[in-house]
């Protein structure tokens, strides 16, 4: 039997994937790039926390990836 | 097979591995840098860069995104169907893991015939140059990601399977998805 939290979390991830696919071809607007980088974070946090099974990890993973994730996404924000 | 529950809140046993983690971090910093390179060289010249990404398809790259995601899904089912000891079910969801791999592979086969039929190759210009050579070494992984889950197949199917070495193969194929996640957004949609 397939894990109901998977499914929910592929569901999830699909409909992010297209929210952001959409918000790319509806706007160039800064506040478009930052919402895109923003909904790409979570589904990467979905993947890793739920699939990977990061959840059940040790804090430090937990911390030592989210902060990377943080570092990655606002240095692009700034930039772009 | 050995499917004896490894605790994984130890901070040495995270789930697939100490040294899994630590590749998975490696990558992720390695293609974090070269993202954060291109984010800054788009600053330089930010014509050029929204006029060559606009010559991605961004369908292409999501259903590309959705293949690897559904992959993932079946990767984390294969692995908790392995917990239940459900090793004919955890056999046949790596089967479908590893479908996901290849329809990602034959997606970007088109795609890179196109961008070659066009004449957008490496060397066309900046944008181009990062878009071969991060997609590129991206697809190398998937590649020895479905090496990796070939092997664990068959480790199954000889019963010979224990759960660390599910867990690793399940973290490598998934830093695959992360890795794709970085790339998407930055690559197909934000210039």
């Amino acid at each position: 039997m397939m894990k109901k939290n998977n499914i929910y979390t592929l569901g999830a991830l699909i409909l992010l994937t297209l929210s952001t696919a959409l918000i790319s071809g509806i706007t160039t607007l800064k506040i478009g790039t930052l919402l895109i980088l923003g909904l790409s974070a979570v589904k990467f946090l979905l993947v890793a926390f739920n699939f990977m099974a990061l959840k059940k990890a040790h804090i430090f993973w937990q911390i030592a990836l989210i902060g990377f994730l943080i570092v990655f996404v606002g240095i692009v924000g700034i930039v772009i | 097979m050995n499917t004896t529950k490894i605790n994984h809140k130890n901070i040495y046993y995270p789930p697939g591995g100490i040294l899994m983690w630590i590749i998975i971090f490696l990558e992720l910093i390695t293609f974090g840098i070269a993202l954060i390179v291109l984010a800054v060289s788009s600053k330089e010249n930010p014509v050029l860069f929204h006029t060559s990404s606009t010559h991605l398809n961004t369908t292409y790259g999501a259903i590309n995104t959705v293949f690897l995601l559904t992959s993932g899904f079946f990767m984390a089912t294969a692995v908790h169907q392995f917990k239940l000891k459900d090793f004919k079910k955890s056999s046949f969801y790596l089967k479908l893991t590893m479908l996901g791999g290849i329809l990602f592979l034959l997606l970007k086969t088109i795609e890179y015939n196109r961008k070659i039929a066009l004449g957008f190759v490496l060397g066309y210009d900046t944008f181009f140059n990062f878009y071969w050579l991060l997609t590129g070494f991206h697809v190398i992984h998937v590649i020895v990601g479905l090496v990796i889950l070939l092997f664990m197949h068959r480790s199954l199917k000889k019963d010979t399977a224990l759960l660390e070495d599910v867990e690793a193969s399940a973290a490598f194929w998934h830093m695959c998805d992360l890795i794709w996640l970085l790339l998407f957004p930055v690559l197909y949609l934000i210039f």
